[in-house]
């Protein structure tokens, strides 16, 4: 070992003298170029199979199932309480969740708050909902949302992440990569929006939001909450927001909508963060149909359903039930908890 | 069995494993600058390290150091050279921080070898691991088809070491090749740096002098191996050795043919060692060449106006002092929002944190970076403190805003904005029939978190900009 060391230092050849003495001929100059090229070109070839895939969906093939009711609304309970009563009225969750099935839990994780600030989906109602398709023979509830904060913290702050997870739910932060271009059959401002793949590829869609205020849209509720499985620039949602919403839900079509309406955001929407903005209501809707849960929680609220653009446009499409009449006609039941 | 050289080698990958995990995993990140005298020279534990040093020597370069360590693994096949003389030029180095120290200008950051690491793996080493790390797992899962279990695998792993975000500093080539070319110098020969430009070495060095433990050759043959080995050349013609300048890495023990080479507590005081300090004509030339670095005085007030520095932090020339670069905070904001300034506030400001939104905005329910800078450059405050603090303000372009220039519905700004009460507020105007809201900033309640540039979704310039 020494020795060889010291054989090294002895050693006095510089750098420069030591480089291979070769001329560079045409011949290996062009050799050399297509040696280059070829490379190059191979590398990219790679690169594109490795992530250059790009797949379309025409959406989610809706189940079109019914419960016992078309909307039941749980009062005055506990929010897990209530959850667990109003899926009961609404004839179990086995009528939506089939034996070993995949279910997508969305709930609305957008915000860096905590659940008293009522600007996520209450994390009782999602831990009551795993609770309820576990025991109707779910293999795998998928829980995740694209979230307008840092991921990590809003999952955190939530509570979602750690009650889903205690009831063996996956939680998870979802990937831009993974992602399938809207199709439509039909004109749509849509056209080729990035959808997460995992919002298509499951067997049962129950949409979890809060009803709370939101600056733009007027409410959030099950329609709104749906930007959340959307990748790409979402603020560019917001341009001609109804339209988007109504082609959206169509493309979803969810299969139960539980809107969490436990603690409301009166103002300051959709981010909020001043409790005094923050009234308690202890009310829980359930129904399957997104449009006529969003018209019923605009009435709660004291509003017109056909003010708020994405309901109007919903109506226009016929995706779904949302008139002022429509609500009168349907069958609602109501529980106190 | 080279047991004390297996060791050494062990307590070295030791600490830069334990260097990277606190840097990348945890938010105590400054444990390590905390034994560092070049940065914390009044810290309890640097006077422990340099207490340490007086009994055993340079222990810390040889044992310690995770930049040592990377050099030396540079240098394994590197020729060995004499560097001579060259050695004083660290003292040089450390004059001059002094000097400029006492001038009120800080420059250590310069040449600390545990904020050159740190630098380097929290703008380079971290985000180009987890990048290479991500898009294999991608590789696998998306060309390959290995969904599950490999694909919740990943998700986990997401959500906890990998981030959910990859993060990306446009600029940091610079910071690497500030990285490479130090380690680099070890091809020219062995701990090159560590021999001739570390200022923290020479603070060692000069402890080193007097420490207590001793080489000793019992029966020299004159090989001069260990001459020729000895990684800090510090290794006299006659066998004898410079104290201040061996880093104990234990080599020379095992070189000896006759192993008569030995370190051992003397049973007398050793004898005075030949006079190796600077001379009077150095210390003139050390304050010459201070002046070399005049540049790095530059027009303050000019480069505030440019730059939204990190929450808290008020006095820009304070902020610059104090802050040594370690890029802690860089890694630890979890929007990637800060970034390592290039001359943007002039060469005094080089590396050091400011706020970009286009890449990452001021988390509202996050004090992160005060409570990792070691210095406190950036001030530790509580979470009400600092969401009160006040970064910048916003700046509507209506040239460029759609509902203002276009007639759009947007107020995505105002959707996002974290201030309980909208530090930006809408007015509705009727337009065609078409209701539109039109956003403005209330300048008395904006913190200028940035995240409204941040989410602003017009391209390629932002409607809504944050100014410091």
């Amino acid at each position: 070992m020494g020795n060889r060391k010291e054989k090294k230092g002895m050693n006095k050849v510089s750098i420069f003298e030591s480089l291979p003495k070769r001329k560079i001929t045409r011949k290996g100059f062009l050799k050399l170029c297509g040696i280059g090229a070829g490379s190059l070109a191979l590398n990219s070839a790679l690169v594109k199979f490795a992530f250059g895939k790009e797949e379309v969906s025409t959406g989610r093939p809706g189940k079109k199932i019914k419960g016992l009711h078309d909307l039941v609304v749980a009062k005055g309970g506990d929010p897990y309480a209530m959850t667990v009563k109003a899926i009961e009225a609404m004839g179990g969750m086995g009528k939506f969740v089939r034996k070993n099935s995949t279910v997508l839990v969305k709930p609305n994780i957008g915000w860096d708050r905590s659940p008293e600030q009522a600007a996520n989906t209450n994390p009782q109602v999602v831990g009551a909902l795993v609770d309820l398709c576990f025991n109707s023979g779910a293999k795998r509830v998928n829980i995740f949302d694209r979230s307008c904060n840092d991921q990590k913290r809003c999952y955190k702050n939530s509570g979602i992440e750690k009650i889903a997870r205690e009831k063996g739910a996956n939680v998870y932060s979802p990937d831009d990569w993974n992602v399938v271009k809207a199709k439509f059959n039909y004109e749509s401002p849509m056209k080729g929006w990035p959808i997460y793949r995992d919002a298509l590829e499951c067997d049962t869609f129950i949409n979890v939001p809060i009803l709370k205020h939101h600056s733009l849209a007027g409410l959030t509720i099950s329609m709104k909450n749906l930007m959340g499985i959307c990748s790409g620039n979402r603020g560019l949602i917001h341009f001609d927001i109804g339209t988007k919403l109504a082609h959206l839900t169509d493309f979803i079509k969810p299969d139960l909508n539980v809107i969490d309406a436990y603690r409301i955001l009166k103002r300051n929407g959709p981010s909020g963060g001043n409790l005094a903005d923050v009234v308690d209501m202890k009310t829980l809707i359930v129904g399957t149909d997104p449009v006529l849960c969003d018209a019923y929680s605009c009435v709660l609220m004291g509003q017109e359903p056909s003010s708020m653009s994405y309901i109007k446009q919903a109506v226009k499409y016929n995706i779904g039930k949302g008139e002022y009449t429509d609500i009168a006609k349907s069958d609602i039941l109501t529980i106190e908890v | 069995m080279k047991k004390l050289i297996l060791a050494r080698k062990l307590s070295q990958a030791l600490f830069l494993l334990l260097f990277i995990y606190l840097l990348w995993l945890t938010p105590h990140t400054a444990a390590f600058f905390k034994i560092d005298p070049l940065i914390s020279i009044f810290s309890l534990f640097s006077l422990i390290m340099l207490g340490a040093t007086l009994i055993i020597g340079r222990f810390f370069c040889g044992w310690v150091c995770p930049l040592g360590t990377i050099i030396d693994v540079c240098g394994i096949k590197a020729k060995n050279r004499d560097t001579g003389f060259l050695r004083k030029v660290k003292y040089y180095v450390l004059g001059v921080i002094v000097i400029f120290a006492f001038l009120g200008i800080q420059i250590a950051w310069i040449f600390d070898p545990l904020v050159i690491t740190a630098r380097f793996i929290s703008l380079n080493f971290i985000p180009s691991f987890t990048l290479a790390l991500d898009k294999s797992f991608i590789f696998l899962i998306k060309s390959l088809n290995f969904y599950a279990p490999l694909y919740d695998f990943y998700r986990m792993l997401k959500l906890s070491i990998l981030g959910t975000k990859i993060f990306y500093f446009p600029h940091s080539f610079i910071t690497l090749s500030f990285f490479v070319i130090i380690c680099g110098l070890a091809f020219a020969t062995k701990r090159f740096w560590c021999r001739i430009i570390c200022p923290l070495g020479a603070i060692y060095s000069i402890v080193a002098k007097f420490s207590i433990l001793i080489r000793r050759v019992d029966k020299c043959v004159n090989c001069m191996k260990c001459k020729i080995n000895c990684r800090m050349s510090a290794i006299n013609e006659d066998m004898s050795y410079k104290k201040s300048e061996c880093v104990l890495c234990m080599d020379c023990v095992y070189d000896c043919p006759v192993h008569s080479t030995r370190f051992v507590w003397p049973a007398k005081p050793a004898k005075p060692q030949a006079k190796d300090s600077i001379t009077r004509k150095d210390f003139l030339f050390l304050i010459a060449s201070s002046f070399l670095f005049l540049g790095f005085k530059g027009r303050e007030e000019a480069a505030k106006k440019k730059l939204i520095r990190p929450p808290g932090v008020k006095n820009e020339h304070e902020f610059l002092n104090k802050c040594i670069r370690c890029g802690n905070c860089m890694k630890i904001c979890p929007t990637n929002g800060l970034q390592p300034a290039i001359f943007e506030s002039g060469l005094i400001g080089i590396w050091a944190p400011h706020l970009v939104p286009e890449i990452g905005y001021c988390e509202y329910n996050c004090n992160l970076c005060g409570n990792v800078c070691p210095t406190g450059a950036i001030p530790k405050l509580s979470l009400v403190q600092k969401q009160e603090q006040k970064l910048g303000t916003a700046f509507i372009d209506k040239f460029i805003c759609l509902p203002w220039s276009q007639n759009k519905e947007c107020i995505v700004c105002e959707e996002h904005c974290p201030v309980p009460s909208k530090a930006i507020k809408t007015y509705e105007e009727v337009i065609a029939g078409k209701k539109i809201r039109k956003p403005y900033v209330d300048i008395s309640l904006c913190v200028g978190c940035g995240i409204c540039q941040n989410k602003c979704p017009t391209r390629p310039e932002r409607a809504i900009r944050v100014l410091p």
